[in-house]
């Protein structure tokens, strides 16, 4: 019996050597690149576009569209900058889009850019049933053969957004088919397509900017733990990661951390319980709907803390829904971590512990609040649960849950929430903030609402360009008196800022790179024409 | 002979239509929003007007009954529809990533069977011994061990460390098509089907050592053993008919696995297939793509029940179905 | 050591101690018992605030403080681990026993029965068995409204399809012997035959499929939960502990994974074992060895 059980200790060991083994990785492959030739490059950075490469049905809506290009883009430093476009004029009374088209671009089979195109594509998008909106847009036409011309039902600052994100399909080459063999004015070209594994470009010749250094890129399509492994055998040049495998070295690569102006941060819903949604579910929570509870737990939070904990230092905190960019006001930061502070502006409200039990209490109110997570992300979960041990000394209980997104459909005006936004397009804050999106989908689920800060939203959208749109965005965040950050009417209470992170091999130069908006990966690529090998 | 294909025939029919009806219903029922789960991430930047607008494109606004009659009849003609998801004819999509899969399935499949039954009858002869000890400990452990973790294991073992196979796809990475060779293909299928193969095994072989001991116990074979007859002997002579039916069953109820099973190889090798899709279509409510993956899934399902009664009869005489005593 | 023949040394041993095998086999049934009970009181006693999240003690490999280590939260693995076991009996048990119950009963049904019976309940079983597993279960579990309620009908409506064929096979090879036949000439009712012949028979297969299924049933409510349909996932249930560890795996925290993985094994073999042991018990043929 000895001898056997010995036997199967050995094959135990054996197999926990194996596991640790495995689980460690060689470094014997990682460093070599296969075989591939200098100007090749493997990617596993994206998720797999279901629906194909269309822009007209949501491909390339974070921008970079890779096989086609769009009127304007946002460069590095999020400053908006023409690509197809010459130029734009905005009529005095906001509803009148006039853009100036090149005249020597030519898709890659060859045939001109023309005005007639991106008419086309406007239109065949307003109406494909996909994700752009673009409800405010009542018609579009070419003026000439270099000019079109937006009409718009309302005056809509944020409408170049929509000129920078629809990359444009040639007329003459779209159909059912375009999908899944595109044909553009990007910076490279359609080669294959192995759905579900991978997809193979080509540089395009005739592309008008700058010449890509890679003459064939491959991306990869695999899951976080399979990517990983390719990354650690040496098969891809560039690998997107969750925090969670962030800690490890693998031998050739580089951890690549991108700030990113994808958020999380806790709902709150802004008037007191009683009423109801158009679709029935109760709105209004009476423990949020006091300021003073609102803004004691903008500042008990410490969000460091979180990124630190919960995020292992790969993010910043945050203080709004777009920290960092051009709309964004400085003035939201606060100095948070103040439990002091915090029990100071409760009590001052009225609220107080009057029966020890560690809760506080106001008029019979106990400052109890659930918070709800979507149940299948871990990242969140985290956060809610680290941000309701925080506030429990302060006397308030966080009860959080995780819910799936149906159900929180439904209690979304009632309950606390964890969302998380992000985007290069200011009218995110509008849908968010603006007493008008009460309670539409997913906009402002809370009620909120503020008379100032309408009319800023107002002036913003009706302002004709964007360092005056700015300047309103800007003062409906916090104008002095009042504004929903923080500071102000603290509608949210805004947590951290994800890092978006990559292995990347040690001599890829990825160039200069923007703040990435809500959607790990493809956006990445959108200067994608600058990377190379580092000399 | 004629009447038996007819009955058949109708039940194949029958399956058919309650199984359509039976997955509409159970997907009208879901809470899930076919318009949210459309939308996904980017539901910050879609208006209220945006949604009814998707609703109205995709037919999601009308009333049940309505839309199942509509599917039904364009059915009937050969129109199985477009996928929600993924924008294109249903069948198109079903017929790239079901043929991709097919040959890891059948390779997994087959291996499986053959494994399980071989590890059930080795665990059942030596009964008692440390080889059946740890057989049935390396069972209990594949069944309670989450297939993802396995496959990830086996990918970070063979693929990584040892680097013996690809780490992924079906075919090599950055390759053009008419590029890839048979024994690419062959290399890439390997791994998975391997996995895959040895996470099917454990039910094959816990049933087969079952029922082997059960037969090992019974008078003919106390004699065939008196009579002086090898291990071997008896296995074949005696044992093997006997234990072939719970194998059969399992191995044949599980023939659906071919069609839709491959969401394992497909996590975690991104091996092209049609899991994943079945998945997403029950989930974001795409009525089109689950409802047709489910016709052929119980075409499979049938088909391969089918063959195990056939293959009941011809191994055991005594399962005359026809006749009844009772 | 629960196998109807042994080996010699084994009885050499336990001879030593001069207890017969059937003293052996009800001792065994007793630690079984006690070991699962003590999981389930155990994890009542243990206190919610073991899983209370601390930053600073994140990912800690096992030590004297932390036993099975810390997960990326800093809660503590152990008392995770624990209340998950217990947590996750309950789910096993309330979706593996039904399940068994209906493959029993409808095989039965279905290999006693008339031609027609037989007919339709293989047919409602290729119908259950048509939609692909995966989607079935998360369907079914969304009509019952998700929670515990909608996993444990979930996995129970989908499992008992391919163990009532296994069983039907077994009845129908069964019902073809002679004693079944001298039985029923004799007039007993086909009530009767089943409990009292077939039954026993059956009991061995009704084990093993009950084992794979209790694991498996766990397994697959950790999918339903991601979705946010099963239970709240930060309530303990190893099937969640297990899923949300593989992510972890890649990144070298091997204890996330391996002691709540052991701690499901060793629960499933008990459970094996106390079947066994039971059924030796029981079983009038080898109660007397």
């Amino acid at each position: 019996m000895t001898a056997k059980k010995l036997l199967l200790v050995c094959l135990l060991l054996f197999g926990l050597a194996l596991l640790s083994a495995a689980g460690c990785g060689g470094p014997r492959n990682s460093a070599e690149r296969d075989g591939r030739q200098a100007n090749e490059l493997v990617l596993a950075i994206g998720g797999e576009p279901e629906a194909g490469f269309d822009p007209t049905t949501g491909w390339g809506e974070y921008g970079s569209p890779l096989f086609q290009s769009t009127l304007f883009r946002r460069d590095h430093s999020l400053a908006m900058a023409a690509d197809l476009a010459t130029g734009y004029e905005v009529s005095t009374d906001g509803l009148t889009w006039t853009v100036g088209l090149r005249s020597d671009v030519k898709f890659s089979d060859g045939k001109l850019l023309t005005a007639e195109d991106v008419v086309y594509t406007f239109s065949t998008a307003a109406e494909s049933g996909a994700v752009i909106d673009l409800n405010n847009m009542a018609s579009v036409e070419a003026i000439d053969a270099q000019t079109v011309k937006f009409s718009l039902k309302q005056p809509q600052s944020t409408f170049i957004n929509l000129l920078a994100r629809i990359g444009i399909v040639p007329k003459h080459a779209h159909g059912p088919e375009y999908a899944a063999n595109p044909v553009g004015s990007g910076p490279y070209k359609f080669v294959q397509w192995d759905k579900g594994q991978q997809l193979i470009v080509e540089a395009n010749p005739l592309y008008h900017g700058q010449k890509p250094y890679f003459e064939k890129i491959t991306f990869l399509f695999m899951s976080d733990d399979a990517a990983l492994a390719a990354a650690k055998a040496g098969k891809v040049d560039m690998v997107a990661i969750p925090e969670a495998f962030a800690r490890q070295a693998i031998p050739g690569f580089r951890l690549l951390e991108l700030d990113s102006v994808d958020n999380r941060g806790i709902m709150f819903p802004f008037i007191a319980a009683g009423s109801q949604s158009k679709d029935g579910y109760p709105v209004g929570n009476d423990v949020t709907a006091d300021i003073a509870i609102r803004r004691a737990i903008n500042v008990a939070i410490d969000r460091q803390a979180l990124v630190d904990g919960v995020l292992d230092g790969f993010g910043s905190p945050a203080y709004s829904s777009s920290d960092g960019l051009p709309w964004w006001n400085p003035e939201t930061v606060i100095k948070d971590a103040d439990v002091e502070l915090a029990k100071q502006i409760l009590s001052v409200a009225g609220w107080e512990d009057t029966d020890g039990d560690g809760i506080l209490e106001k008029e019979g109110l106990q400052a109890k609040i659930p918070l709800i997570y979507p149940a299948a992300d871990l990242t969140r979960k985290g956060l809610a649960m680290a941000v309701a041990d925080q506030l429990r000394p302060l006397g308030i209980q966080l009860e959080v849950s995780g819910k799936s997104w149906e159900a929180i459909q439904t209690l979304m005006h009632s309950n606390a929430v964890l969302f998380g936004w992000g985007s290069h397009d200011p009218l995110e804050m509008f849908n968010l903030y603006s007493s008008e999106t009460r309670g539409t989908g997913w906009f402002n689920t809370g009620f909120y609402s503020n008379a100032a800060v309408d009319e800023y939203f107002a002036k913003a959208l009706a302002a004709t360009n964007e360092a005056e749109a700015n300047r309103y965005w800007q003062k409906a965040q916090w104008d002095g008196q009042t504004g929903f950050s923080a500071k102000g009417d603290a509608a949210w209470a805004w947590l951290v800022n994800l890092d978006h992170l990559y292995f990347v091999r040690e001599n890829l130069d990825l160039g200069s790179k923007q703040i990435q908006p809500h959607g790990h990966g493809w956006p990445v690529t959108a200067n994608i024409t600058e990377w190379r090998w580092k000399e | 002979m004629a009447l038996f294909l007819c009955g058949r025939v109708f039940r194949l029919l029958t399956l058919l239509v309650a199984v359509s009806l039976l997955s509409f219903l159970l997907l009208s029922l879901s809470p899930i929003d076919p318009v949210r789960a459309y939308v996904g991430a980017d539901m910050l930047k879609v208006g209220p007007e945006q949604w009814a607008n998707i609703a109205a494109y995709w037919g999601l606004d009308r009333p049940l009954h309505e839309r199942f009659f509509r599917w039904g009849t364009a059915i009937l003609r050969g129109d199985w529809g477009v996928s929600m998801i993924f924008r294109r004819p249903v069948l198109e999509i079903i017929g790239e990533r079901a043929v991709a899969s097919l040959a890891l399935m059948l390779t997994a499949w087959t291996f499986s069977g053959v494994f399980g039954f071989a590890l059930g009858v080795g665990a059942a002869m030596k009964q008692g011994t440390w080889i059946d000890r740890v057989i049935k400990w390396y069972c209990l452990t594949l069944a309670s061990t989450p297939s993802f973790w396995f496959g990830l294991l086996m990918l970070l073992t063979f693929a990584v460390w040892l680097g013996w196979f690809p780490v992924g796809l079906g075919v090599p990475a950055g390759v053009l098509a008419h590029e890839v060779t048979l024994s690419d293909r062959l290399h890439h299928l390997l791994l998975p089907a391997l996995t895959l193969g040895i996470t099917g095994v454990a039910g094959v072989a816990l049933h087969t050592r079952q029922k082997l001991i059960e037969v090992l116990q019974s008078d003919y074979v106390l004699f065939a053993k008196a009579r002086g007859e090898s291990d071997l002997q008896l296995l074949r002579r005696h044992g093997l008919r006997n234990i072939a039916l719970p194998a059969i069953t399992l191995q044949f109820a599980s023939f659906s696995e071919l069609f839709g099973g491959s969401v394992l190889a497909e996590q975690v090798f991104s091996y092209p297939g049609l899991g994943q899709a079945a998945v997403q279509a029950g989930l974001r409510g795409d009525v089109p793509l689950l409802l047709g993956v489910v016709i052929f899934s119980a075409l499979f399902v049938f088909a391969g029940n089918l063959t195990a009664e056939l293959l009941y009869r011809l191994i055991d005489p005594r399962l005359k179905l026809k006749e009844r005593y009772l | 050591m629960s196998d109807t023949q042994s080996l010699p040394i084994a009885n050499r041993r336990f001879s030593r101690l001069h207890i017969n095998r059937r003293q052996r086999t009800v001792i065994v049934i007793a630690l079984a018992a006690v070991f699962l009970l003590s999981l389930l009181v155990g994890a009542q006693l243990l206190d919610e605030a073991g899983l209370s999240t601390s930053l600073t003690e994140r990912n800690l490999p096992p030590a004297l403080a932390h036993p099975f280590g810390t997960d990326w939260l800093g809660r503590d693995m152990l008392v995770r681990t624990v209340k998950g076991l217990s947590l996750s009996l309950t789910i096993g048990l309330f979706a593996a026993v039904p399940s068994v119950l209906i493959a029993l009963v409808l095989a039965l049904a279905s290999g006693l029965g008339n031609k027609h019976l037989d007919a339709a309940i293989t047919w409602l079983a290729d119908l259950f068995l048509a939609v692909p597993h995966l989607v079935l279960i998360i369907l079914i579990a969304f009509v019952f409204g998700g929670g515990t309620t909608g996993v444990i009908a979930g996995v129970t409506l989908t499992h008992w399809p391919t163990l009532t064929r296994l069983l039907r096979a077994e009845v129908l090879q069964l019902r073809s012997a002679e004693f079944v036949l001298v039985s029923l000439r004799f007039g007993r009712s086909r009530w009767w035959v089943a409990t009292r012949h077939l039954l026993p028979h059956l009991k061995p297969q009704l084990l093993v499929g009950f084992i794979l299924l209790f694991p498996h049933a766990i397994l697959h409510e950790a999918a339903v939960t991601f979705l946010g349909f099963g239970l709240s996932p930060h309530r303990p249930a190893i099937g969640i502990i297990l899923s949300e560890s593989m992510r972890y795996l890649s990144a070298g925290s091997w204890w996330l994974a391996f002691f709540p993985g052991l701690a499901l094994l060793i629960m499933v073999r008990t459970f094996d074992v106390l079947g066994d042991n039971l059924r030796l018990l029981i079983d009038p043929r080898s109660a007397q060895e």
